[in-house]
């Protein structure tokens, strides 16, 4: 446990803020290999406190940011007015991209993200305040590849994700446009039909960093307005292949298993994150206004506690996506103080 | 429509071979009538699509138990409802067509979806149980389970097999659901009003720390020790009837033999689908229509009611037309009756009806930026500065949004009112001058009642619009989730800030935006059904008081 903690903070400590994207998984495999890999199926850490409601906590709540984690917020945000009547949330979520002008302009105390802020953003909140935002890691998704339920794939390196996807492909593939350059001699001049989202969004941007070395995405690709979009566009097309946050998979997708070269290619899974086989894996983040020295704001604070919660992460597990080790988890909470 | 030329009885007698029709016009009459045909046909088809899916969502289905072979050979079994049959896509050249069904499984906390494909040809059996149950429950969905046995909290244990089993489930639900009402009033009543008192005097307190009021600050202390007290109390009545929604427990096993446990406070209704007549079903259908009109959205909106949004998007298109009207009104009688015509009215005039043509997003935009970060942002600053950075009125809420409309529908009420003024015959204002009346005179009590009819006309078109527009909203204040409504009981009554939900974004929301689009599918259509409903109420009431005014009015030509 204690080489556990170490290595996080020491990680946590030496990544900048515009670089911890980047190397979010690698810090994941960190605390994976320290011994802290769970077993299907996908449990709360146990270490993760529960949560207990405080008193005088009330007010306005908002939140603006990502659509990936509009359902999670969602959720959270039913749990959290069960045990706070009086709190009046209220969510959008349109793209991450919307959170650092809503943090920065004062319309919200949560920003909720997909990919961690880009240095231009946070610049733009240190020349308002003076200071940086406050990352705040809540979930781990596995933003995944969804191609139809019944097209026999059996898996993609992320160099032909990125022949598939990239225009100007950055990994120096050859261009992928039909099925049967994949494998699938059944599938002789069926040419692959793209879903991706729109540029407000951080799966967009995680998608372009971290499987295109962000390269263009090719002028085929058909954007769409949110993951569920994307999904539904897979399910009724079965040439069709998108990439969406796996708490969107639905019965009628399947989501690819992915590798860095051919042959070893690892499911979606949480071991899989954790251990650093899944190749894109990442965080999910809430960003606050947080004045160094100061304390949050006590309705912001218990939020956040309660996503950290076993009742939070429980939920979390309920839309699809991962829950955080303990040490992350503690780490935030450290933190709020 | 299959005779729509009927020749006039004085026709004259057909001049020449081949040019017949043309000179009587009928092909043209019948293009007309197609058109109209066409028209109808499409209005009547989306309708009916509309209403039969949106109807259907709550009318109890058969559930089916299937026995399905896997790849392997294994036999498994499943339970659940057949939503949609298609045909299998294979892409493979040798490939057969066959089918298969989306099927419904629900138990979402079982096998972490709640639908599931199966291929009609991996059937070895399929069979209509009468005693399998369909549970809707607080969290994860339906449930489709076999009972077993009722574990009450006073340890008498219930088997299923007994005749008082499902009557003694049901009561121990009713109560819950009743204890459930009694919570909601606690906490947000009872809670509520506390909390808000907490506010005000935490307010005071800062205010008597600037101020170094020692005195005051230890009355605000002792005052809201005593609130605390209160608190707690209520605290641990709410915390004791909540212990209690899980005291009993009931057992219960899935189609596949896995036996679960699920405390009976959060059940909220079981049926008997199967084993149910078509006076229960739609007794079941009506309780189920009733629960969405008036429930509040639970499960990132992908179950239980909508009644926020209805109440949002009714509240927003009243108080758009209450901000429309006047101003709209108030424009158009200056440009008509007042101003001199002439080249720059006339540009006034071509700027209001390109304001109608104006993208509606440029509105939201336009409203993001002046109401919401400059006139709210300084709001703020002015009269809520201690509680920044939390914003008040420096974000969306309804206020703003109803503004933006407001602004949206402005031409559509220029215009109607315009024309109902230059409908008012000349002779009647000139009446009125002739009896005396000064200018302004004879508009208040002749030309403005008169034309009553044709303003309201242009008012329900602005409602109309107001009310199926999205876009802009999406900017100014419409959010996902606001379970808090804009009017309430505790002061001040009307929270023109708050953020609303509302109907035609939650459409989008569920179509596009929610965890399972499967899922939220039946939900997209019964909501669409209900917008469509709430702007044809609004509209009805409209016309009919327009009517109304009409008659007492005789007089307009309009």
């Amino acid at each position: 446990m204690k080489l556990n903690r170490m290595l996080s903070r020491i990680i946590n400590q030496t990544v900048t803020n515009s670089r911890r994207s980047a190397l979010a998984v690698t810090a994941l495999a960190a605390v994976a290999i320290a011994g802290n890999a769970n077993s299907a199926p996908v449990e709360v850490d146990a270490a993760i406190p529960e949560y207990k409601t405080v008193s005088g906590v009330g007010g306005n709540l908002n939140s603006i940011g990502s659509d990936t984690l509009n359902n999670l917020m969602t959720l959270w945000a039913e749990s959290f007015k069960a045990a706070y009547p009086n709190v009046n949330i209220q969510i959008e979520g349109k793209g991450s991209a919307t959170a650092p002008p809503a943090l920065i302009e004062g319309t919200a105390q949560l920003g909720p993200m997909s990919r961690s802020m880009k240095q231009e953003e946070i610049d733009a909140f240190e020349k308002k305040f003076g200071y940086k935002p406050t990352e705040i890691k809540v979930s781990i998704d596995a933003l995944a590849v969804f191609a139809h339920k019944d097209n026999p794939i059996k898996g993609l390196t992320m160099q032909q994700v990125d022949s598939i996807f990239s225009s100007t492909r950055k990994s120096g593939g050859q261009d992928i446009a039909s099925w049967d350059q994949l494998g699938l001699s059944d599938w002789a001049g069926r040419s692959i039909s793209l879903y991706g989202r729109n540029s407000a969004s951080g799966t967009y941007g995680f998608f372009k960093e971290h499987a295109m070395a962000k390269g263009d995405f090719k002028a085929t690709v058909k954007e769409q307005p949110g993951s569920s979009a994307v999904v539904q566009g897979v399910s009724s097309d079965i040439y069709g292949i998108g990439y969406s946050g796996i708490g969107y998979a639905t019965a009628g997708v399947r989501a690819v298993p992915l590798g860095t070269e051919a042959g070893s290619f690892a499911e979606a899974t949480y071991e899989n994150c954790l251990d650093g086989s899944y190749p894109m894996a990442r965080f999910l983040f809430i960003y606050i206004n947080k004045k160094p020295g100061a304390a949050v704001d006590p309705l912001t604070a218990e939020f956040v506690r309660f996503v950290l919660s076993k009742a939070g992460q429980q939920i979390v597990i309920k839309d699809g996506y991962f829950p955080v080790p303990a040490e992350i988890a503690n780490e935030a909470l450290e933190q709020l103080k | 429509m299959t005779d729509p030329a009927p020749t006039p009885a004085n026709a004259p007698v057909v001049p020449a071979k081949g040019r017949a029709h043309s000179l009587l016009g009928e092909p043209k009459v019948w293009f007309c009538a197609m058109g109209l045909t066409l028209g109808l046909l499409m209005v009547i088809g989306l309708l009916s699509l509309i209403i039969v899916e949106g109807v259907s969502v709550f009318w109890p289905r058969q559930v089916l138990e299937l026995d399905v072979k896997d790849a392997s050979g294994k036999i498994q079994t499943v339970a659940g409802e057949i939503r949609k049959e298609q045909a299998k896509r294979d892409v493979s050249p040798d490939a057969t067509i066959h089918h298969e069904w989306l099927f419904f499984t629900g138990n979402k906390d079982v096998t972490g979806s709640a639908f599931r494909f199966v291929d009609a040809q991996a059937i070895a059996d399929q069979r209509m149980p009468k005693d399998i149950i369909v549970a809707e429950r607080m969290e994860y969905g339906d449930s489709i389970f076999y009972p077993v046995s009722l574990k009450l909290a006073d340890g008498t244990e219930i088997a299923a097999s007994e005749g008082s089993f499902l009557a003694k489930l049901r009561a121990k639900i009713a109560e819950g659901n009743a204890r459930r009402d009694q919570i909601h009033t606690i906490e947000a009543d009872q809670i509520g009003e506390i909390n808000d008192r907490v506010r005000k005097l935490e307010i005071e307190r800062r205010k008597a720390i600037t101020d170094d009021d020692t005195k005051l600050l230890a009355e605000l202390d002792a005052a809201r020790a005593d609130v605390q007290k209160e608190y707690e109390t209520l605290a641990a009545k709410a915390g004791e009837l909540r212990k209690q929604m899980s005291a009993d427990v009931l057992n219960y096993r899935l189609a596949d033999g896995t036996a679960r446990q699920q405390a009976v406070g959060d059940l909220l209704r079981v049926e008997h689908p199967n084993a149910m007549s078509w006076w229960e079903k739609f007794g079941v259908f009506l309780h189920n229509g009733w629960d969405f009109l008036t429930g509040a959205p639970r499960e990132a909106n992908t179950e239980g009611g909508i009644f926020p949004a209805i109440f949002g998007t009714f509240v927003m298109t009243l108080l758009m037309s209450v901000i429309v009207t006047p101003l709209g009104v108030i424009a158009a009688i200056y440009l008509r009756e007042y101003a001199r015509q002439g080249l720059l009215v006339q540009m006034v005039r071509i700027s209001v009806n390109n304001l109608a043509g104006v993208p509606s997003i440029v509105f939201g935009v336009f409203g993001l930026g002046f109401f919401v970060y400059s006139v709210g942002g300084s709001l703020d600053r002015w009269f809520f500065s201690d509680v920044l950075p939390t914003p008040t009125f420096g974000t969306g809420g309804i206020l703003w949004a109803s503004l933006t409309l407001a602004l949206l529908a402005l031409p559509v009420v220029i215009v109607a009112t315009e024309e109902a003024l230059v409908a008012v015959p000349r002779g009647v204002r000139e009446a009125a001058m002739a009896c005396g009346a000064s200018k302004w005179q004879s508009i208040q009590r002749i030309v403005l009642p008169s034309a009553l009819p044709g303003i309201l006309t242009g008012v329900v078109l602005a409602m109309a619009r107001g009310a199926g527009e999205v876009a802009p909203l999406m900017l100014v204040g419409v959010v996902k989730l606001a379970p808090s409504l804009p009017l309430d009981f505790t002061a001040p009554f009307i929270h023109a800030e708050r953020k609303f939900m509302h109907l035609g974004f939650h459409i989008y929301d569920l179509g596009f935006q929610s965890p399972d689009s499967e899922a939220a599918k039946p939900m997209v259509f019964a909501t669409t059904l209900l917008l469509i409903l709430l702007v044809v109420a609004m509209n009805v009431a409209a016309i009919s008081l327009r009517n109304h005014l009409r008659k007492k009015y005789a007089v307009s030509t309009f």
